[in-house]
Protein backbone atom coordinates (compact mmCIF):
# COMPACT_ATOMS: atom_id res chain seq x y z
CA UNK A 1 0.00 0.00 0.00
CA UNK A 2 1.54 3.46 -0.56
CA UNK A 3 1.87 5.65 1.58
CA UNK A 4 -0.49 8.32 2.29
CA UNK A 5 0.66 11.97 2.26
CA UNK A 6 -0.82 15.27 3.55
CA UNK A 7 -2.45 16.57 0.60
CA UNK A 8 -1.99 20.59 -0.29
CA UNK A 9 -5.59 21.53 0.18
CA UNK A 10 -4.87 20.33 4.20
CA UNK A 11 -1.66 22.53 4.16
CA UNK A 12 -3.59 25.35 2.73
CA UNK A 13 -5.94 24.91 5.63
CA UNK A 14 -3.73 24.72 8.16
CA UNK A 15 -1.39 27.15 7.24
CA UNK A 16 -4.47 29.61 6.05
CA UNK A 17 -4.87 30.93 9.81
CA UNK A 18 -0.69 31.97 11.11
CA UNK A 19 -0.33 33.32 7.38
CA UNK A 20 -3.39 35.85 7.98
CA UNK A 21 -2.33 37.20 11.01
CA UNK A 22 0.98 37.73 9.69
CA UNK A 23 -0.96 40.07 6.98
CA UNK A 24 -3.09 41.59 8.85
CA UNK A 25 -1.02 42.79 12.00
CA UNK A 26 2.31 42.81 10.37
CA UNK A 27 2.46 43.27 6.35
CA UNK A 28 -0.70 45.09 5.84
CA UNK A 29 0.42 47.84 9.09
CA UNK A 30 3.86 48.43 7.36
CA UNK A 31 2.65 49.25 4.05
CA UNK A 32 0.28 51.52 5.37
CA UNK A 33 3.28 53.17 7.13
CA UNK A 34 5.37 53.70 3.73
CA UNK A 35 2.25 54.88 2.10
CA UNK A 36 1.52 57.46 5.09
CA UNK A 37 4.87 58.81 5.14
CA UNK A 38 3.62 59.89 1.59
CA UNK A 39 0.79 62.30 3.04
CA UNK A 40 0.90 65.79 3.39
CA UNK A 41 1.72 67.17 6.62
CA UNK A 42 -1.60 68.42 7.96
CA UNK A 43 -4.23 66.34 8.21
CA UNK A 44 -4.53 62.87 8.91
CA UNK A 45 -6.99 61.35 5.78
CA UNK A 46 -7.33 58.76 3.48
CA UNK A 47 -8.02 60.85 0.60
CA UNK A 48 -4.23 62.64 1.23
CA UNK A 49 -2.51 63.44 -2.22
CA UNK A 50 0.57 61.80 -1.95
CA UNK A 51 3.80 64.03 -2.04
CA UNK A 52 7.87 63.24 -1.41
CA UNK A 53 7.91 66.67 0.51
CA UNK A 54 8.08 65.35 3.72
CA UNK A 55 11.61 62.72 2.77
CA UNK A 56 13.14 66.16 1.60
CA UNK A 57 12.33 67.98 4.70
CA UNK A 58 13.75 65.18 6.70
CA UNK A 59 16.99 65.24 4.71
CA UNK A 60 17.25 69.11 4.95
CA UNK A 61 17.37 69.07 8.57
CA UNK A 62 21.03 68.08 9.63
CA UNK A 63 19.96 67.07 13.17
CA UNK A 64 17.49 64.37 11.77
CA UNK A 65 20.23 63.20 9.83
CA UNK A 66 22.80 63.32 12.46
CA UNK A 67 20.24 61.08 14.33
CA UNK A 68 20.42 58.21 11.04
CA UNK A 69 23.77 58.37 11.35
CA UNK A 70 24.46 58.00 15.33
CA UNK A 71 22.10 54.98 15.14
CA UNK A 72 23.88 53.08 12.04
CA UNK A 73 27.14 54.29 13.88
CA UNK A 74 25.73 52.58 17.54
CA UNK A 75 24.71 48.97 15.12
CA UNK A 76 28.31 49.34 13.89
CA UNK A 77 30.36 49.67 16.99
CA UNK A 78 27.68 47.40 19.06
CA UNK A 79 28.22 44.67 15.95
CA UNK A 80 32.34 45.14 16.70
CA UNK A 81 32.16 44.47 20.73
CA UNK A 82 29.64 41.79 20.68
CA UNK A 83 31.28 40.18 17.59
CA UNK A 84 34.05 40.02 19.44
CA UNK A 85 33.29 39.00 23.22
CA UNK A 86 30.37 36.74 21.55
CA UNK A 87 33.02 34.55 19.65
CA UNK A 88 35.46 34.22 22.30
CA UNK A 89 32.32 33.02 24.53
CA UNK A 90 31.06 30.80 22.07
CA UNK A 91 34.95 29.06 21.38
CA UNK A 92 35.23 28.99 24.79
CA UNK A 93 32.10 27.23 25.63
CA UNK A 94 32.26 24.54 22.47
CA UNK A 95 36.01 24.30 22.78
CA UNK A 96 37.75 24.48 26.13
CA UNK A 97 34.63 23.51 28.04
CA UNK A 98 34.82 19.83 28.13
CA UNK A 99 32.61 19.27 31.70
CA UNK A 100 28.54 18.60 30.16
CA UNK A 101 27.92 19.69 33.85
CA UNK A 102 30.19 23.11 33.71
CA UNK A 103 28.98 23.44 30.23
CA UNK A 104 25.40 23.29 31.06
CA UNK A 105 25.67 25.72 33.74
CA UNK A 106 27.59 28.49 31.58
CA UNK A 107 25.04 28.02 29.06
CA UNK A 108 22.18 28.62 31.57
CA UNK A 109 24.14 31.43 33.07
CA UNK A 110 24.31 33.23 29.45
CA UNK A 111 20.58 32.43 28.28
CA UNK A 112 18.44 32.66 31.58
CA UNK A 113 18.27 36.51 31.51
CA UNK A 114 17.24 36.29 28.44
CA UNK A 115 13.34 34.99 29.27
CA UNK A 116 13.21 38.01 31.83
CA UNK A 117 12.32 42.08 30.91
CA UNK A 118 14.49 43.85 28.72
CA UNK A 119 12.99 46.86 30.56
CA UNK A 120 13.55 45.63 34.18
CA UNK A 121 17.35 44.59 33.13
CA UNK A 122 17.39 48.11 31.49
CA UNK A 123 16.53 49.99 34.91
CA UNK A 124 18.48 47.85 36.78
CA UNK A 125 21.52 49.52 34.82
CA UNK A 126 20.69 52.76 36.46
CA UNK A 127 21.41 51.89 39.80
CA UNK A 128 25.11 50.90 38.31
CA UNK A 129 25.76 53.67 36.13
CA UNK A 130 24.83 56.67 38.38
CA UNK A 131 27.02 59.16 40.14
CA UNK A 132 27.06 57.46 42.85
CA UNK A 133 26.42 54.12 41.24
CA UNK A 134 27.91 50.76 41.75
CA UNK A 135 30.67 51.65 39.51
CA UNK A 136 31.85 54.29 40.69
CA UNK A 137 31.54 53.51 44.29
CA UNK A 138 33.90 50.46 43.11
CA UNK A 139 36.39 52.54 41.84
CA UNK A 140 36.29 55.32 44.56
CA UNK A 141 37.01 52.20 46.44
CA UNK A 142 40.04 50.87 44.90
CA UNK A 143 41.62 54.45 44.01
CA UNK A 144 41.53 54.39 40.42
CA UNK A 145 39.66 58.04 40.61
CA UNK A 146 39.06 60.43 43.17
CA UNK A 147 36.31 61.80 42.00
CA UNK A 148 33.27 59.93 41.02
CA UNK A 149 33.08 59.67 36.70
CA UNK A 150 29.57 61.46 35.72
CA UNK A 151 30.25 60.11 32.34
CA UNK A 152 28.11 56.57 32.42
CA UNK A 153 24.68 57.50 33.47
CA UNK A 154 23.14 59.72 30.71
CA UNK A 155 25.49 59.22 27.85
CA UNK A 156 26.77 56.84 24.67
CA UNK A 157 29.06 54.89 26.67
CA UNK A 158 26.08 54.02 28.84
CA UNK A 159 23.96 52.84 26.74
CA UNK A 160 26.33 50.87 25.10
CA UNK A 161 27.70 49.48 28.28
CA UNK A 162 23.89 48.26 28.51
CA UNK A 163 23.26 47.05 25.19
CA UNK A 164 26.46 44.95 25.20
CA UNK A 165 25.01 42.80 28.18
CA UNK A 166 21.62 42.47 26.55
CA UNK A 167 22.98 41.69 22.81
CA UNK A 168 26.24 39.68 23.29
CA UNK A 169 24.16 36.17 23.56
CA UNK A 170 22.83 37.07 20.20
CA UNK A 171 26.37 37.49 18.88
CA UNK A 172 27.24 34.05 20.85
CA UNK A 173 24.24 31.47 19.88
CA UNK A 174 24.58 31.07 15.91
CA UNK A 175 28.57 30.46 16.63
CA UNK A 176 28.38 27.95 19.06
CA UNK A 177 25.76 25.94 16.78
CA UNK A 178 28.42 26.32 14.21
CA UNK A 179 30.90 25.64 15.98
CA UNK A 180 29.39 22.35 17.35
CA UNK A 181 28.84 21.21 13.87
CA UNK A 182 32.87 21.09 12.75
CA UNK A 183 34.21 17.87 13.23
CA UNK A 184 37.17 16.99 15.48
CA UNK A 185 38.81 15.57 12.68
CA UNK A 186 39.40 18.45 10.26
CA UNK A 187 41.52 20.77 13.00
CA UNK A 188 43.20 17.36 13.63
CA UNK A 189 44.23 16.46 10.34
CA UNK A 190 45.63 19.94 9.98
CA UNK A 191 47.56 19.67 12.99
CA UNK A 192 48.84 16.42 12.02
CA UNK A 193 49.89 18.13 9.15
CA UNK A 194 52.12 20.65 11.03
CA UNK A 195 49.71 23.47 11.08
CA UNK A 196 50.18 26.01 13.81
CA UNK A 197 47.23 26.30 15.98
CA UNK A 198 46.97 29.92 14.53
CA UNK A 199 46.84 28.62 10.93
CA UNK A 200 43.89 26.09 12.17
CA UNK A 201 41.74 28.64 13.61
CA UNK A 202 42.37 31.23 10.76
CA UNK A 203 42.25 28.71 7.87
CA UNK A 204 39.61 25.92 9.27
CA UNK A 205 37.53 26.83 12.20
CA UNK A 206 36.97 30.72 11.68
CA UNK A 207 36.14 29.89 7.86
CA UNK A 208 33.44 27.37 8.31
CA UNK A 209 32.12 28.93 11.64
CA UNK A 210 31.37 32.46 9.24
CA UNK A 211 27.91 31.60 8.80
CA UNK A 212 26.97 31.53 12.25
CA UNK A 213 29.00 34.86 13.04
CA UNK A 214 27.27 36.77 9.74
CA UNK A 215 23.76 35.69 11.66
CA UNK A 216 24.93 36.92 15.04
CA UNK A 217 26.09 40.35 13.18
CA UNK A 218 22.56 40.26 11.54
CA UNK A 219 20.69 39.78 14.63
CA UNK A 220 22.53 42.14 16.56
CA UNK A 221 22.63 44.73 13.77
CA UNK A 222 18.90 44.52 13.88
CA UNK A 223 17.95 44.71 17.53
CA UNK A 224 20.12 47.65 17.84
CA UNK A 225 19.07 49.70 15.12
CA UNK A 226 15.26 48.89 16.48
CA UNK A 227 16.51 49.91 20.20
CA UNK A 228 14.72 52.65 21.29
CA UNK A 229 14.27 52.06 25.42
CA UNK A 230 18.01 51.39 26.25
CA UNK A 231 18.62 55.23 24.65
CA UNK A 232 15.79 57.03 26.16
CA UNK A 233 16.39 55.00 29.84
CA UNK A 234 20.00 55.35 29.71
CA UNK A 235 20.31 58.73 27.66
CA UNK A 236 17.92 60.49 29.94
CA UNK A 237 16.00 61.63 26.69
CA UNK A 238 19.64 63.82 25.73
CA UNK A 239 20.51 60.87 23.23
CA UNK A 240 17.94 59.83 20.04
CA UNK A 241 17.97 57.18 17.61
CA UNK A 242 15.40 56.77 14.72
CA UNK A 243 13.04 54.55 17.38
CA UNK A 244 13.38 57.49 19.65
CA UNK A 245 12.85 60.11 16.83
CA UNK A 246 9.54 58.10 15.84
CA UNK A 247 8.40 58.13 19.33
CA UNK A 248 8.79 62.12 19.64
CA UNK A 249 7.62 62.87 16.60
CA UNK A 250 4.04 60.44 16.79
CA UNK A 251 3.44 62.14 20.55
CA UNK A 252 3.85 65.70 18.94
CA UNK A 253 0.83 64.55 16.19
CA UNK A 254 3.06 64.76 13.09
CA UNK A 255 2.11 61.34 12.04
CA UNK A 256 3.58 61.52 8.36
CA UNK A 257 6.90 63.02 9.28
CA UNK A 258 6.86 59.88 12.02
CA UNK A 259 6.17 57.23 9.12
CA UNK A 260 8.95 59.00 7.08
CA UNK A 261 11.62 58.37 9.89
CA UNK A 262 9.79 54.54 9.98
CA UNK A 263 10.49 54.20 6.44
CA UNK A 264 14.00 55.23 6.76
CA UNK A 265 14.51 53.12 9.85
CA UNK A 266 13.32 50.07 7.88
CA UNK A 267 15.17 50.43 4.63
CA UNK A 268 18.57 51.23 6.37
CA UNK A 269 17.90 47.53 8.38
CA UNK A 270 17.14 46.21 4.96
CA UNK A 271 20.10 47.95 3.28
CA UNK A 272 21.90 46.39 6.55
CA UNK A 273 21.22 42.61 6.06
CA UNK A 274 21.49 42.85 2.52
CA UNK A 275 25.25 43.62 2.70
CA UNK A 276 25.33 41.59 5.41
CA UNK A 277 24.17 38.45 3.12
CA UNK A 278 26.87 39.32 0.28
CA UNK A 279 29.49 38.32 3.02
CA UNK A 280 28.15 34.70 3.17
CA UNK A 281 25.52 32.46 1.69
CA UNK A 282 23.21 31.76 4.58
CA UNK A 283 21.87 28.87 3.74
CA UNK A 284 25.08 27.00 4.80
CA UNK A 285 24.35 27.50 8.13
CA UNK A 286 23.80 24.11 9.42
CA UNK A 287 26.53 22.13 7.16
CA UNK A 288 28.65 20.33 8.72
CA UNK B 1 56.28 22.25 22.14
CA UNK B 2 56.60 22.84 25.47
CA UNK B 3 56.01 26.95 24.52
CA UNK B 4 52.72 25.81 22.28
CA UNK B 5 51.16 24.08 25.51
CA UNK B 6 51.75 27.07 27.62
CA UNK B 7 50.11 29.72 24.70
CA UNK B 8 47.58 26.96 24.74
CA UNK B 9 46.41 27.19 28.25
CA UNK B 10 46.63 31.28 27.68
CA UNK B 11 44.40 31.47 25.14
CA UNK B 12 41.98 29.41 27.20
CA UNK B 13 42.82 31.46 30.27
CA UNK B 14 42.10 34.28 28.13
CA UNK B 15 39.06 33.25 26.88
CA UNK B 16 37.29 31.92 29.99
CA UNK B 17 38.25 35.00 31.90
CA UNK B 18 35.81 36.80 29.28
CA UNK B 19 33.41 34.65 29.64
CA UNK B 20 33.52 34.68 33.56
CA UNK B 21 33.44 38.26 33.57
CA UNK B 22 30.49 38.73 31.06
CA UNK B 23 28.19 36.19 33.04
CA UNK B 24 28.79 38.62 36.10
CA UNK B 25 28.76 41.75 33.66
CA UNK B 26 25.31 40.47 32.72
CA UNK B 27 23.82 38.74 36.31
CA UNK B 28 25.47 41.74 38.93
CA UNK B 29 22.64 44.80 37.93
CA UNK B 30 19.89 42.27 38.19
CA UNK B 31 21.02 40.97 41.52
CA UNK B 32 21.79 44.18 42.63
CA UNK B 33 18.27 45.51 42.16
CA UNK B 34 17.21 42.17 43.24
CA UNK B 35 19.03 43.51 47.12
CA UNK B 36 18.48 47.03 47.26
CA UNK B 37 14.70 46.15 46.82
CA UNK B 38 14.79 44.97 50.05
CA UNK B 39 16.11 48.35 51.20
CA UNK B 40 14.35 50.02 54.66
CA UNK B 41 11.55 52.60 54.22
CA UNK B 42 13.91 55.63 54.31
CA UNK B 43 16.25 53.83 51.55
CA UNK B 44 17.30 55.08 47.77
CA UNK B 45 17.71 53.80 44.92
CA UNK B 46 21.78 53.11 45.56
CA UNK B 47 23.79 51.83 48.13
CA UNK B 48 24.18 51.70 50.64
CA UNK B 49 21.36 49.96 51.52
CA UNK B 50 19.42 51.39 54.72
CA UNK B 51 18.39 48.69 57.07
CA UNK B 52 16.63 45.65 55.03
CA UNK B 53 12.96 45.31 55.05
CA UNK B 54 9.66 44.22 53.15
CA UNK B 55 8.69 48.03 53.04
CA UNK B 56 8.62 48.32 49.35
CA UNK B 57 6.62 45.14 48.56
CA UNK B 58 4.16 46.04 51.22
CA UNK B 59 4.30 49.03 49.67
CA UNK B 60 2.93 47.74 46.11
CA UNK B 61 0.00 45.30 47.99
CA UNK B 62 -0.85 48.92 49.53
CA UNK B 63 -0.94 50.99 46.88
CA UNK B 64 -4.28 52.12 45.22
CA UNK B 65 -4.55 54.46 42.58
CA UNK B 66 -2.33 55.79 40.73
CA UNK B 67 0.68 53.85 40.87
CA UNK B 68 -1.21 50.76 41.26
CA UNK B 69 0.47 48.06 39.96
CA UNK B 70 -2.17 44.84 40.30
CA UNK B 71 -4.26 45.63 37.54
CA UNK B 72 -1.57 46.34 34.70
CA UNK B 73 -0.08 42.54 36.14
CA UNK B 74 -3.48 40.64 35.94
CA UNK B 75 -3.81 42.08 32.18
CA UNK B 76 -0.39 41.28 31.60
CA UNK B 77 -0.73 37.33 32.58
CA UNK B 78 -4.21 37.21 31.07
CA UNK B 79 -1.93 38.22 28.16
CA UNK B 80 0.57 35.85 27.90
CA UNK B 81 -1.79 33.47 28.60
CA UNK B 82 -4.02 34.10 25.59
CA UNK B 83 -0.79 34.42 23.47
CA UNK B 84 0.36 31.19 25.20
CA UNK B 85 -2.43 28.92 23.65
CA UNK B 86 -2.81 30.88 20.46
CA UNK B 87 1.36 30.90 19.59
CA UNK B 88 1.02 27.03 20.01
CA UNK B 89 -1.56 26.27 18.48
CA UNK B 90 -1.00 28.77 15.21
CA UNK B 91 2.76 27.07 15.22
CA UNK B 92 1.55 23.81 15.60
CA UNK B 93 -0.91 23.95 12.90
CA UNK B 94 1.61 26.64 10.74
CA UNK B 95 4.70 23.65 11.08
CA UNK B 96 2.25 20.67 10.30
CA UNK B 97 1.64 22.38 6.64
CA UNK B 98 5.13 23.34 6.23
CA UNK B 99 5.58 19.14 6.35
CA UNK B 100 3.90 18.96 2.92
CA UNK B 101 6.28 21.66 1.20
CA UNK B 102 2.93 23.47 -0.69
CA UNK B 103 3.43 25.62 -3.58
CA UNK B 104 4.79 28.98 -1.52
CA UNK B 105 5.98 27.07 1.44
CA UNK B 106 8.98 29.23 0.54
CA UNK B 107 7.29 32.55 0.89
CA UNK B 108 5.10 31.70 3.89
CA UNK B 109 8.40 30.34 5.56
CA UNK B 110 9.69 34.29 5.28
CA UNK B 111 6.71 35.40 5.94
CA UNK B 112 6.21 34.28 9.27
CA UNK B 113 10.00 34.67 10.18
CA UNK B 114 8.98 38.83 9.27
CA UNK B 115 7.30 39.09 12.62
CA UNK B 116 11.25 38.31 14.36
CA UNK B 117 12.35 40.86 12.05
CA UNK B 118 10.10 43.41 11.94
CA UNK B 119 11.60 46.76 14.59
CA UNK B 120 8.86 46.14 17.17
CA UNK B 121 8.19 49.86 17.74
CA UNK B 122 7.75 50.07 14.17
CA UNK B 123 4.64 47.19 13.75
CA UNK B 124 2.55 48.57 16.80
CA UNK B 125 3.19 52.12 15.09
CA UNK B 126 1.55 50.48 12.06
CA UNK B 127 -0.98 49.04 14.03
CA UNK B 128 -1.64 52.14 15.73
CA UNK B 129 -1.83 54.66 12.52
CA UNK B 130 -3.81 52.10 10.62
CA UNK B 131 -6.99 52.06 14.07
CA UNK B 132 -6.45 55.99 14.20
CA UNK B 133 -7.12 56.33 9.97
CA UNK B 134 -9.96 53.72 10.57
CA UNK B 135 -11.43 55.00 13.04
CA UNK B 136 -11.03 51.68 15.54
CA UNK B 137 -10.09 52.08 19.17
CA UNK B 138 -7.09 50.41 20.29
CA UNK B 139 -7.11 47.86 23.59
CA UNK B 140 -4.73 45.46 25.22
CA UNK B 141 -6.65 42.44 24.23
CA UNK B 142 -7.17 43.57 20.52
CA UNK B 143 -4.52 45.52 19.06
CA UNK B 144 -1.71 44.35 21.85
CA UNK B 145 -2.98 40.75 21.18
CA UNK B 146 -2.44 41.02 17.61
CA UNK B 147 1.00 42.71 17.60
CA UNK B 148 2.20 39.93 20.66
CA UNK B 149 1.19 37.27 18.10
CA UNK B 150 3.33 38.43 15.16
CA UNK B 151 6.38 38.63 17.48
CA UNK B 152 5.54 35.28 19.71
CA UNK B 153 4.59 33.01 17.02
CA UNK B 154 7.90 32.79 14.49
CA UNK B 155 9.31 31.48 17.71
CA UNK B 156 6.91 28.70 18.21
CA UNK B 157 7.06 28.52 14.40
CA UNK B 158 10.82 27.74 14.59
CA UNK B 159 10.74 25.71 17.47
CA UNK B 160 7.89 23.11 15.49
CA UNK B 161 9.81 23.39 12.53
CA UNK B 162 12.75 22.07 14.88
CA UNK B 163 10.36 19.05 16.23
CA UNK B 164 9.05 17.84 13.10
CA UNK B 165 12.31 17.67 12.00
CA UNK B 166 13.55 15.22 13.80
CA UNK B 167 10.08 13.65 13.83
CA UNK B 168 9.75 9.72 12.60
CA UNK B 169 7.32 9.92 9.61
CA UNK B 170 7.26 6.05 9.42
CA UNK B 171 5.36 5.79 12.76
CA UNK B 172 2.87 7.63 10.89
CA UNK B 173 2.83 5.75 8.15
CA UNK B 174 2.21 2.47 10.27
CA UNK B 175 -0.54 4.16 11.56
CA UNK B 176 -2.43 5.09 7.99
CA UNK B 177 -1.13 1.23 6.77
CA UNK B 178 -3.14 0.31 9.94
CA UNK B 179 -6.20 1.95 8.54
CA UNK B 180 -6.44 4.82 10.83
CA UNK B 181 -7.80 7.88 9.51
CA UNK B 182 -5.51 11.05 9.08
CA UNK B 183 -7.43 12.57 11.94
CA UNK B 184 -7.00 9.61 14.67
CA UNK B 185 -3.05 9.42 13.44
CA UNK B 186 -2.67 12.86 14.11
CA UNK B 187 -4.30 12.98 17.46
CA UNK B 188 -3.17 9.70 18.59
CA UNK B 189 0.47 9.63 17.02
CA UNK B 190 1.92 12.73 15.58
CA UNK B 191 0.57 14.76 18.81
CA UNK B 192 1.45 13.10 21.86
CA UNK B 193 5.50 12.67 20.43
CA UNK B 194 5.68 16.75 19.64
CA UNK B 195 3.85 17.73 22.60
CA UNK B 196 7.09 19.04 24.10
CA UNK B 197 7.74 20.72 21.44
CA UNK B 198 4.18 22.54 21.43
CA UNK B 199 4.77 23.36 25.45
CA UNK B 200 7.73 24.69 24.28
CA UNK B 201 6.03 27.07 21.98
CA UNK B 202 3.31 27.88 24.47
CA UNK B 203 6.40 29.06 26.38
CA UNK B 204 7.99 31.45 24.09
CA UNK B 205 4.11 32.60 23.73
CA UNK B 206 3.55 32.90 27.13
CA UNK B 207 7.45 35.32 28.35
CA UNK B 208 8.12 37.16 25.17
CA UNK B 209 4.32 38.59 25.76
CA UNK B 210 4.80 38.77 28.83
CA UNK B 211 7.74 41.26 28.80
CA UNK B 212 6.53 42.79 25.90
CA UNK B 213 7.22 46.87 25.89
CA UNK B 214 8.18 47.69 22.39
CA UNK B 215 5.22 46.49 20.69
CA UNK B 216 2.72 47.31 23.57
CA UNK B 217 4.10 51.09 23.44
CA UNK B 218 1.60 52.33 20.14
CA UNK B 219 -0.84 49.65 20.49
CA UNK B 220 -2.16 49.73 23.30
CA UNK B 221 -5.23 51.61 24.93
CA UNK B 222 -5.92 53.42 27.97
CA UNK B 223 -5.65 50.40 29.37
CA UNK B 224 -2.09 49.28 29.71
CA UNK B 225 0.00 46.43 30.44
CA UNK B 226 2.92 46.17 33.15
CA UNK B 227 6.03 46.73 31.35
CA UNK B 228 4.17 50.30 29.89
CA UNK B 229 3.06 51.28 33.79
CA UNK B 230 6.67 50.15 34.85
CA UNK B 231 7.91 52.49 32.13
CA UNK B 232 5.78 55.35 33.21
CA UNK B 233 6.54 55.00 36.94
CA UNK B 234 10.28 55.33 35.55
CA UNK B 235 10.15 58.05 33.72
CA UNK B 236 8.63 60.27 36.53
CA UNK B 237 10.40 58.99 39.33
CA UNK B 238 12.82 56.11 40.06
CA UNK B 239 11.76 54.67 43.87
CA UNK B 240 12.83 51.09 45.44
CA UNK B 241 9.11 50.16 44.31
CA UNK B 242 10.46 49.93 41.05
CA UNK B 243 12.76 47.90 42.40
CA UNK B 244 10.75 45.27 44.09
CA UNK B 245 7.97 45.19 41.19
CA UNK B 246 10.83 44.47 38.99
CA UNK B 247 12.07 41.51 40.87
CA UNK B 248 8.73 40.13 41.81
CA UNK B 249 7.92 40.60 37.59
CA UNK B 250 11.28 37.96 36.98
CA UNK B 251 10.64 36.04 39.46
CA UNK B 252 6.86 35.81 37.39
CA UNK B 253 9.24 35.15 33.78
CA UNK B 254 11.70 32.54 35.85
CA UNK B 255 8.64 30.83 37.21
CA UNK B 256 7.10 30.38 33.94
CA UNK B 257 10.23 28.59 32.53
CA UNK B 258 10.67 26.45 35.30
CA UNK B 259 6.99 25.58 35.07
CA UNK B 260 6.79 24.83 31.32
CA UNK B 261 10.71 23.10 31.52
CA UNK B 262 8.85 20.29 34.42
CA UNK B 263 5.82 20.12 32.04
CA UNK B 264 8.40 19.19 28.94
CA UNK B 265 10.02 16.74 31.26
CA UNK B 266 6.64 15.07 32.80
CA UNK B 267 5.35 14.26 29.19
CA UNK B 268 8.25 13.31 27.63
CA UNK B 269 8.80 10.86 30.42
CA UNK B 270 5.06 9.97 30.18
CA UNK B 271 5.36 9.26 26.24
CA UNK B 272 8.67 7.24 26.62
CA UNK B 273 7.15 4.62 29.42
CA UNK B 274 4.01 4.18 27.44
CA UNK B 275 6.32 3.41 24.12
CA UNK B 276 7.94 0.37 26.59
CA UNK B 277 4.53 -0.64 27.08
CA UNK B 278 3.85 -1.90 23.93
CA UNK B 279 6.03 -4.88 23.10
CA UNK B 280 8.39 -4.13 20.09
CA UNK B 281 6.97 -5.36 17.17
CA UNK B 282 9.45 -8.56 15.46
CA UNK B 283 10.86 -6.65 11.95
CA UNK B 284 12.86 -8.74 10.08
Amino acid sequence: MSTRRERPPTSYALAGPAGLWMLVALVVPTLFIVWVSLWVARGFTLASPLTLANYGKFFARPAYVHVLGDTVQQALVMMVITGVVGYSIAYFLVVHVRRPGLQLALFLGLVVPFWTSALIRTIAWIPFLGVNGVINQALLAIGAVDRPVEAFLFSRAGITLAQVSFYTLLATGPVVYTLRNIPRSLPEAAQCLRATPLHVFWLITFPLTLPGVVIGQILVFLNVMADFATAQAIGGHKYAFLGNLVILLYESGQFSFAAVVSVLLMTTMLLGVALLLKVVDIRRFGEP
Amino acid sequence: MIAWRTRQRLVKGALGAVTVLFLAYQWLPMLTMAVLSFTGPEGGTTFPMRGVSLHWYRELLRVQMVDDFKPPLARSVALALACSVTTAALALAAAQAMRARFLGSRIYFYLILLGVMAPGLLVGFGVALLARALGLGLAWYTSTFAVHIVWTLPFGFLTMLAVFNRFDRRLEEAALTLRATHWTTFWRITFPLVLPGVIGAALFGFTLSYDEFARSLFATGPEQTLPLVIYAQFDRQLQPTLYAIGAVTTAVSLGAVALFACLVRLFRRRTLTRARAVPAPNIP
